[in-house]
């Protein structure tokens, strides 16, 4: 048996100084008061203890409401009165911690002497700082007004711009049913005979040549691209392996691909910067690539790149036609048509007026027919029918634009798209740019986003606009829900995500890219402020500030 | 942190992207390493030989006893080489350790014989009560407290056996494969007589050297080496070092970390091996490892333990140069190991056991326990490579304290610092560092920051340029100038730790003050800054096998071979130091390592490295964390969540189960990788995480009485089966559940996928109840397997009968806020009624525990007549000088500073689970009557099985630093 000395203390005294309702918010203080016989009752109803059993640091309740002013329940709260500034609610593990919570100004959740009563430095800190961000509240509502004005005239422009397409469109329509009407008559006098000359082998034989020519550039396009990406592979492979690690295949590589691409030796890149430095003159590092000596009629790449488009777009009908023509009826145009090729360069504009006049004189006295494109008369059905194809094109154009102006109207106030207020079509396209040495950044609001290396190198898309908000939790309209964006499928990593952007809004006088942080690989945090954030202050009046808490 | 960021990017473009693979190629078998070949020639040849006896013997004349103490000398001879002579040294140390030496004599050259030096913490003593009585071919020696062991060293051929009864327990050489390499001058041939002209196969066969049944013909690879595109000079030549050690009676063997395998080390040769090369040991930096592999990893420590039902023994081998290990079993009641090694002496300590707690013991004494942990060191570590700026850490912390998830530390990867110039911070991304660690330090939390021993070479680098100037830096071949390779920071030197000139100066780096000096010093910090070495094994990207060339060389002229096992745990030892003494009164350091030998665990934790997020490697990174702990690393972990890729959230709920039940619990990843942090996940993984996280912080009390009972004994913090029941054969092979060291709590973590049940082996006749539902398991005395329940949510987490464990249930955001909280015994009854337990707790952070500034208590409960009896008592009046760590205290002082404070302490609940009946009243003796509530289930000595019937105790507010009593009446 142990002496009884040896056993005191025997308990250890328990935050005595716990008063009750400590802990307790002004609301629910009227629940923590005994029942008959010294009771009381978790607030879930679940168990009646004692009524020394509430605050006495144990945890007897499951919602942890015999616990408001001790860290005994996990599921707990503790509310701090902090007079003189606002009261709060804290979770009841940051009671009796030893730590002074900001949040806990009046140090009511530490035991007595711990924490200061730092309420009257941090009261007007906060309302320092409150009312510094009402300012900028009020005068970024203010812009934010005119950004809902410019939504209403833009409105008011759409309608006009839609009411005057309607008539625009409604006279295109019958023009264009009045060209179908000819292209319909014309081609069916000529269908059977155009039937015929088709079977040209010349013509068989263009066809073939287009197809296979079409064939041809669909195939080069994808070797371009992969092209493009091997080229990229190789480029980060040169500029990202270590030079000493001397792995032969991967020094092959590179230098191969130097010499394919035509560039330096990426050891002696910084070499020759450093010397050329010292020296005080750049130095040219690539030889100038040979010139190719194209045989005649070649096409160049650039020609290929811009003409085989439109020589694919021929329309090989009209083609035929043209060419039977041709064949058919050596050059009837009368010395006046070509008489241009006489005109000394010196006077030729002059002499053009004088033509377009003689001619349309002619046309007038029935002496020279009208130039076939020029009036009703056509020649044959595949101008009749591309006459037809301009028009019809041309009415989809402004149907397009309709539907666009139609979209635009609809947007302008819908809350998943510039806002129920429309305060974001303002900004439609607005770009912000922000350097941060390697790179500027740029983003396109509800546009693209972008990264653009300031020291030479490829831009890289970090996506283009996807939506507000995306967090299911968060209703769409609320503030929250225009705090953030989103931009995605922006050009692929390696071997990682596509890149994509999320952009933190606030409020701010400004449209201004604020920070711009890689959270992780490829994804990319703006923050960015603007002024459609700053809503109006809603008036003050007794009831809200009452109601504040932190 | 990683290795190998360039190298990755290279896989990863050449082959197809998302298949992980080692860079086998880029690492060594042992037919590529010159000498590691010869070994293995040398141990085929003995085998196929019908006859064969090794050339080595004692040379009779030579022998010296010593007069005053248990230690003898001899000269060895080996027939190959009647010239060549080696000083052999045996020896008794007072704890019954022996220890065996032996190293060449006026050799040309000098063997590396330092390694003993960096892996002891002191010259061990030689007993002085042993007698050896000298035969005529051997020599005896009886020891132990019952004269149970006996050591014989036969004279010729040459070969040592510890004996228990008459049970060989360890034989060296006794398959005659012990061959230490002698240095000779090199050959110089002419070269007309080198090749005549198409005689060269002829001129080979007729050449017949006498030395090549035991060497082979060729010389092969001695004076010079090609691995890849590098060449090792080896100016020494040949110089390796082989022994064969026999276990007749043993059938498992443990230790020779770091490997991801099993616990119970598979045979890599004889019958049908399961690995076909030995196991390595040469500390590299393998970019994504595979999970089941004899290859090196990051670390080495050259022991092992042989177990058997009757005994266990071990083995340490202080050598620090590469080394490979051949196991074996010629009988399925045998092990065979070869040990192969590149250079050094012969240093084998012999540890008789004969339990494995008796080996732990010996194996402390000779290389230390590990260091007692800072108290929140043990709390959760959040890390990332990288959080990117000041602003980011904080925004983390905000997020973790807003959801109620508890964490310690924050940590930062190589990317604080501006151009990998360790210490410098970058200043656009971290322009306010000293406020964001104030920021931190604010929560009562620490920050860990990465420094790497690699120094970017510029000269606007105060470090490196110090580092220069003082002539501390590794040298090339020449032995002049610095080495210069590929680094995280490009061109880089590394500190050559072995040249006690850096010491100091590394030490000086870290004050957070200016220095009188005016060195430079790390002003941009503060003491709750502590540090991460990564990188130290040493990590080279252009160098061969991605570390060090071989023929570099290091201070007093030592080759990188000879050092290069040990050169990782000089790194971390010296930021231990600086650590140290950067304040006063010193704080423990906290330094997480990479790299480690034998001695590692005085200076701080490891973990497993650049695992990959596959449930492979969860599985496996248990198993390594248990397997270091057999070699004295107790304080280790993996990265939670694995370092490379994206693990599923059920992946990662199930790391998170993991790393709570790991001594070391940090969740890492890869930049590459998608950020994770816990507040991260959705529901229900998010809650699940949280409670995992809670549920660590409330178990620190068992984690750190389980930390001072390794600081003292050396017993592991994990404990496998065969620790634990060493007499249990079947579980000899088991190293997926695991004891938390003698809590009695064991856990069987989970990491396979849609798991909703597992099986736990329960060893013995005892009653274990599931720590959450109180479900009852009993065992059986042949031992028995139980399915539990194991859905996501659910970790199984038993509790053996007998235990009663201490835990502190109030959630907060760091352990350091968790000073003042009371505590909840769980008294787990036994079959018997009864069951006891441990408590130690100090100040957590300096070391006024060593002035006897702690509590450690026990806790009983004892069945009685009608009553159980539930008590505290004070352990550490009982044995003072088992307290500690570092000082055998002889008083212990209950009224110390630390219990003082900590008076206000109490315990707040008792739950006693296993009780059949319920009692008739519950009061404190001496003090009041106690409020109780029983639900009734089965009691620890039913047949029944079901939910325990359980009695919680409310607030008996008894003190946890007192002695106090509490009667349970029936």
């Amino acid at each position: 048996m142990i002496p009884l000395l040896l056993l005191l203390p025997l308990t250890v005294p328990t935050l005595a100084s716990r008063d009750k309702t400590t802990g307790v918010a002004p609301g629910l203080l009227s629940k923590y008061a005994p029942s008959s016989g010294d009771k009381w009752s978790c607030l879930d109803g679940s168990k009646q203890i004692s009524w020394k059993a509430v605050n006495d640091d144990y945890c007897d309740c499951k919602d942890g409401s015999d616990e408001p002013g001790t860290s005994a329940c996990a599921n707990s709260t503790f509310y701090c009165r902090n007079d003189g500034h606002i009261g709060s609610t804290i979770p009841s593990w940051q009671v009796n911690d030893g730590l002074c919570e900001a949040a806990c100004c009046d140090g009511s959740d530490e035991l007595s002497g711990v924490c200061p009563n730092r309420c009257r430095e941090i009261g007007e800190a906060y309302r320092t700082k409150r009312d510094a961000e009402r300012k900028l509240r009020k005068t970024g509502a203010k812009i934010r007004s005119t950004y809902i004005a410019y939504a209403h005239k833009e409105k008011k422009r759409l309608e006009l711009l839609l009411q005057s397409n309607v008539q625009e469109i409604a006279l295109q329509e019958k023009e264009v049913e009045r060209l179908r009407d000819i292209a319909e008559r014309t081609e069916s006098i000529s269908a059977a005979a155009l039937e015929h000359k088709k079977e040209s082998p010349l013509y068989q034989s263009i066809v073939k040549h287009s197809n296979a020519l079409k064939s041809l550039q669909r195939e080069h396009k994808k070797h371009l691209e992969r092209e493009k990406a091997l080229g990229d592979i190789l480029d980060a492979l040169r500029k990202g392996y270590n030079p000493n690690y001397q792995d032969m295949a991967v020094l092959e590589a590179v230098r191969g691909w130097e010499y394919l691409a035509g560039l330096p030796h990426i050891n002696d890149v910084g070499k020759e910067d450093s010397e050329a430095e010292s020296d005080g003159e750049v130095k040219e590092v690539t030889d100038e690539p040979v010139a190719e000596v194209l045989e005649d009629g070649m096409w160049s790449e650039e020609d290929l790149e811009k003409n085989l488009d439109p020589l694919l777009n021929t329309d090989y009908v009209s083609l035929l036609l043209e060419h039977d023509e041709h064949v058919q009826t050596p050059a009837s145009e009368s010395v006046l048509f070509d008489l241009a090729s006489y005109i000394p360069d010196s006077i030729y504009p002059q002499y053009e007026e004088w033509k377009d006049a003689v001619i349309s004189l002619l046309e007038k006295l029935g002496i020279v027919k009208p130039s076939p494109d020029a009036a009703a008369g056509f020649t044959d059905s595949s101008k009749a029918r591309q006459a037809l194809t301009d028009a019809e094109n041309n009415l989809n154009n402004l149907k397009r634009d309709q539907e666009r102006a139609k979209e635009d109207m609809e947007d302008i106030f819908n809350p998943e798209g510039f806002g129920a207020e429309g305060e974001w079509k303002k900004l439609d396209g607005t770009c912000l740019e922000k350097d941060t040495g390697e790179y500027t950044y740029e983003v396109c609001l509800f546009g693209e986003a972008k990264q653009k290396p300031n020291h030479g190198g490829s831009t890289f898309s970090l996506g283009k606009f996807q939506s507000w908000n995306p967090n299911s939790d968060v209703p769409v309209g609320s503030p929250d829900f225009y705090s953030k964006q989103t931009y995605k499928h922006g050009t692929r990593c390696w071997n990682g995500p596509e890149r994509n952007v999320i952009l933190e809004l606030s409020c701010g006088l400004e449209n201004d890219i604020q920070s711009i942080i890689e959270l992780e690989k490829c994804e990319y945090q703006f923050t960015v402020t603007t002024p459609a954030l700053c809503l109006p202050l809603e008036p003050e009046n007794g009831k809200n500030v009452g109601k504040e808490e932190l | 942190m990683y290795s190998l960021k360039l190298l990755g990017a290279l896989v990863l473009l050449i082959s197809v992207p998302q298949t992980f693979a080692v860079k086998s190629h880029d690492f060594k078998t042992c037919s590529q390493a010159g000498f590691c070949r010869r070994g293995r020639a040398l141990a085929s040849r003995a085998k196929e030989a019908s006859s064969w006896a090794s050339p080595y013997s004692i040379d009779l004349s030579t022998i010296e006893i010593a007069h005053d103490s248990a230690k003898f000398t001899a000269q060895v001879k080996s027939s190959l080489y009647p010239d060549v002579k080696f000083g052999l040294d045996v020896r008794l140390h007072t704890d019954g350790v022996v220890r065996v030496r032996m190293d060449e004599i006026d050799a040309l050259k000098k063997h590396y014989d330092e390694a003993a030096s960096w892996a002891l913490i002191s010259e061990p003593k030689v007993s002085k009560s042993m007698k050896w009585s000298v035969g005529k071919t051997e020599f005896r020696a009886k020891f132990g407290e019952g004269q149970e062991f006996e050591i014989v060293v036969q004279f010729n051929p040459l070969k040592i056996v510890l004996l228990k009864g008459s049970k060989e327990q360890i034989v060296l050489n006794g398959q005659g494969l012990l061959h230490m390499e002698h240095f000779r001058p090199k050959k110089v041939e002419a070269e007309g007589e080198q090749k005549p002209e198409g005689m060269e196969d002829a001129q080979t066969v007729m050449k017949v050297k006498p030395n090549a049944w035991f060497e082979g013909e060729d010389e092969d690879a001695y004076w010079e080496e090609t691995f890849g595109s590098w060449t090792d000079s080896k100016p020494k030549g040949p110089e390796s070092l082989s022994i064969d050690i026999s276990f007749p009676n043993h059938a498992n063997i443990y230790g020779i970390p770091q490997h991801a395998t099993r616990l119970s080390l598979p045979s890599t040769t004889g019958e049908s091996p399961h690995f076909e090369d030995p196991y390595r040991l040469y500390n590299t930096d393998v970019f994504e490892y595979i999970a089941s592999s004899p290859m090196s990893l990051y670390g080495s420590i050259p022991i092992l333990h042989a177990h058997s039902a009757d005994s266990t023994v071990g083995i340490f081998h202080a050598v620090g140069s590469e080394t490979w290990i051949d196991v074996s079993h010629a009988t399925d009641k045998s092990t065979e190991t070869h040990w192969i090694s590149e250079s050094g002496i012969l240093d084998i300590f012999l540890m008789p056991g004969p339990t494995p707690a008796d080996v732990f013991a010996q194996y402390a004494r000779l290389t230390g326990t590990p260091v007692l942990p800072a108290h929140w060191a043990l709390g959760y570590h959040q890390c990332r490579w990288n959080y990117i700026s000041s602003d980011d850490v904080r925004t983390v912390q905000k997020r973790f304290d807003e959801e109620g998830m508890p964490v310690d530390v924050f940590w930062l990867d190589i990317e604080y610092s501006q151009d990998h110039k360790y210490f410098i911070w970058e200043p656009k991304n971290f322009p306010d560092p000293v406020d964001m660690i104030n920021d931190v330090a604010a929560t009562g939390r620490h920050m860990v920051v990465i420094v790497d021993p690699h120094l970017k070479r510029v000269n606007e680098y105060p470090v490196y340029k110090e580092a220069s100037e003082r002539g501390v830096l590794v040298k090339p071949k020449s032995g002049e100038g610095e080495y210069e390779g590929w680094c995280w920071s490009g061109s880089s030197s590394w500190i050559d730790f072995f040249n006690p000139g850096a010491w100091d100066w590394w030490k000086s780096l870290f004050k957070p003050y200016q220095l009188a000096s005016g060195g430079w010093s790390w002003t941009q910090s503060t003491e709750a800054v502590h540090i991460w070495n990564d990188m130290n094994e040493p990590s080279v990207f252009n160098g061969p096998e991605i570390s060090m060339p071989r023929d570099n060389v290091h201070y007093n002229g030592w080759e990188h071979r000879d050092i290069h096992n040990i050169n990782g745990m000089l790194f971390s030892n010296a930021t231990y130091q600086a650590l140290l003494e950067r304040s006063d009164p010193p704080q423990r350091p906290f330094v997480l390592t990479r790299s480690f030998f034998a001695g590692s665990q005085r200076f701080g934790a490891m973990w497993t490295g650049d695992n990959l997020g596959t449930w492979e490697h969860m599985e496996v990174g248990v198993k390594m964390v248990l397997a270091n702990g057999i070699a004295g690393m107790s304080f280790g972990g993996s990265d939670v969540g694995g370092f490379f890729g994206n693990p599923e959230p059920e992946m990662l709920v199930r790391w998170y189960q993991v790393g709570a039940m790991a001594p070391f619990f940090r969740a890492h990843a890869h930049i590459d990788t998608k950020r994770r942090e816990p507040y991260l996940l959705d529901q229900p993984y998010k809650d699940i995480v949280r409670d995992i996280l809670r549920l660590r912080y409330t178990m620190l009390p068992v984690w750190y009485t389980a930390f001072r009972e390794t600081t003292v004994t050396g017993l592991p913090v994990l404990r496998p089966h065969y620790v634990t029941f060493p007499e249990d054969k079947n579980g000899f092979d088991l190293d997926d559940q695991y004891y938390i060291g003698s809590s009695g709590l064991l856990v069987k973590p989970v990491s396979e996928k849609g798991a909703t049940e597992a099986s736990v082996y329960l060893a013995e006749d005892q009653v274990y109840y599931d720590y959450f539902s109180h479900q009852v398991y009993r065992g059986s005395a042949k031992g028995k397997n139980v399915t539990v329940p194991a859905a996501l949510h659910q970790l199984p987490l038993f509790i053996r009968g007998g235990s009663i464990v201490s835990t502190r249930e109030r959630p907060r955001r760091a352990s350091t806020l968790m000073k003042r909280d009371p505590f909840t015994l769980r008294v787990a009854l036994d079959k018997k009624g009864s069951a006891r337990g441990e408590l130690y707790i100090d100040d957590g952070e300096t070391y006024s525990h060593r002035n006897g500034e702690f509590i450690w208590r026990q806790f009983f409960a004892d069945k009685r007549k009608k009553e159980l009896r539930i008590s505290s008592k004070d352990l550490a009046a009982l044995r003072p000088s088992d307290a500690v760590d570092g000082v055998a205290l002889k008083t212990f002082n209950p009224a110390n500073e630390f219990a003082k404070s900590v008076s206000g302490v109490r315990v707040e609940r008792i739950v006693v689970v296993g009780l059949g009946s319920k009692p008739k009243s519950v009061k404190v003796e001496g003090g009041q009557t106690l409020e109780w509530e029983y639900t009734p289930g089965a009691a620890s000595n039913d047949k029944k099985d079901g939910a325990a019937g359980i009695l919680i105790i409310k607030d008996p507010a008894t003190p946890i630093a007192n002695n106090w009593e509490i009667s349970v009446q029936f």
